[in-house]
């Protein structure tokens, strides 16, 4: 499934990046920085989607107790945590020019800052010792909480104050067709790679728990 | 439950009360946190509203952190946890104990930081002082409800406490700004228009956190080390 995911990757990231430079036209008052757009919004859009794996499969680790879920949370953790980042770094890039800071307080801005932040510390106390035995348990509620903080974040942010552009909203953001497609493409390609590397990621750590728990028992448990 | 919540409260305020080293560590340090902010103003310059009701809430943070790690570090001697988890309450008893007991403490601690901010950051209430009560107090619970919760992190001998800080601000963030955006209404008495939305959302990170805390602290709170 990675392999045929990688290579599904591939094809689509050269088609997305065609649609990018050579089939979505230029926008009119932003020019080719706009071009961003097409990275930052799946790179968001799947970090979310990590989150939510992170939230389901946290549940389904405090209700069944298998390991395979915990390391499946672990590794939508890292992935939403490198998505967002990589969001929030693209998202810079494109609101100096446009809006003339690096940094501005907005619902969906500070919901991924903070949601980056909620869940850099679910890695590190995942590379830390606290917990002892509970670990994975201690792991699974604060995933649960932290995709319960989410829409709580995002209102109050909201009510703080908000520039930023509802791109995906009723009006259609005022997006060409070729600019529609060209988002779509990116959103599979992103997705794919995505799923690769969540594949990818939990198949190590079950092998590193495999190496463990041999070096430590003579057996392995799951 | 409600009455060993009650008994746990009791037990736990006593012990705190009785001993104050707890309550004096965190009243210091809010203490510390607001004079240190007060720097940031030239001498005879006023802080605006928002800024003084930030710090508030600021030092409230780091207080509610010494709270809990101080309330569940009092069953870590001895093995009175394992005594708790044995006796026939159920574990959200814990929680709602510990909740309510925190509650009380930092509601203790913000009387000293709330008259500290006024003098250091140089503010006049404009607003109705029992509306910055009730706003307080309302806060207060969902930071209890979530830090009752997570401070269960702290027990078992694998504990780091100065991860929980990591861990529960970015949380914290909903409460944090309705706290400050409520309070700096009470110190301007301007934004009375924007109140009903932010009570709102105190209210709603109070029910989801609560409700959160009641299904899950079973799973946090064990005898496990």
């Amino acid at each position: 499934m990675i392999r045929l995911c990688a290579l599904a990757f591939a094809a689509a990231s050269i088609i997305a990046q065609y649609l990018i430079w050579f089939h979505a036209p230029v926008e009119q008052s932003m020019g080719v920085v706009q071009k961003i757009f097409y990275t930052h919004m799946p790179l968001a859009w799947w970090s979310t989607v990590s989150f939510f794996v992170n939230f389901v499969a946290s549940i389904l680790y405090l209700a069944k107790r298998r390991d395979a879920y915990s390391r499946l949370a672990g590794a939508a953790a890292e992935l939403g945590v490198l998505f967002s980042g990589l969001a929030l770094i693209t998202g810079m890039c494109w609101a100096r020019p446009i809006w003339n800071v690096w940094w501005t307080w907005d619902p969906r801005l500070t919901t991924t800052l903070v949601m980056w932040f909620v869940y850099a510390a679910y890695l590190l106390l995942r590379a830390s010792d606290v917990g002892g035995q509970r670990q994975d348990t201690v792991l699974a509620v604060l995933g649960v909480v932290a995709f319960l903080d989410v829409p709580l974040v995002f209102i109050s942010a909201r009510y703080w104050r908000s520039i930023h552009p509802s791109v995906l909203g009723s009006q259609g953001g005022g997006m060409e067709p070729e600019m529609w497609l060209a988002v779509v493409a990116n959103l599979v390609a992103m997705g794919l790679f995505w799923l690769a590397l969540l594949a990818f990621r939990t198949r190590q750590l079950g092998t590193g728990a495999a190496v463990t728990a041999l070096m430590r028992h003579g057996s392995i448990r799951n | 439950m409600l009455k060993a919540a009650l008994a746990i409260a009791r037990k736990d305020l006593s012990l705190a009360l009785s001993g104050a080293q707890g309550l004096v560590q965190t009243v210091l340090l809010g203490l510390l946190l607001i004079f240190i902010m007060s720097l940031s103003r030239e001498p005879g310059e006023l802080s605006p509203p928002l800024a003084a009701a930030a710090v508030f809430w600021l030092a409230t943070a780091f207080g509610q952190v010494l709270v809990f790690n101080f309330l569940y570090g009092l069953e870590e001697a001895e093995g009175a946890r394992l005594g708790l988890l044995l006796s026939p309450a159920p574990a959200q008893a814990v929680w709602l104990g510990k909740a309510l007991s925190g509650w009380v403490l930092l509601f203790c601690c913000q009387m000293v930081f709330a008259p500290a901010a006024v003098a250091f950051l140089g503010q006049t209430v404009a607003g109705s002082p029992l509306m910055g009560l009730a706003v307080v107090a309302a806060v207060d619970w969902g930071l209890c409800a979530l830090g009752s919760l997570l401070g269960a992190l702290s027990v078992g001998k694998s504990s780091r406490e100065s991860l929980l800080t990591v861990i529960l601000f970015p949380l914290l963030v909903p409460a944090l700004l309705a706290g400050i955006r409520l309070l700096e209404t009470v110190i301007s008495g301007r934004g009375l228009e924007a109140v009903g939305a932010w009570t709102g959302t105190v209210v709603a990170f109070d029910a989801v956190f609560t409700a959160a805390a009641l299904v899950l602290f079973p799973f946090l709170y064990t005898g496990e080390e």
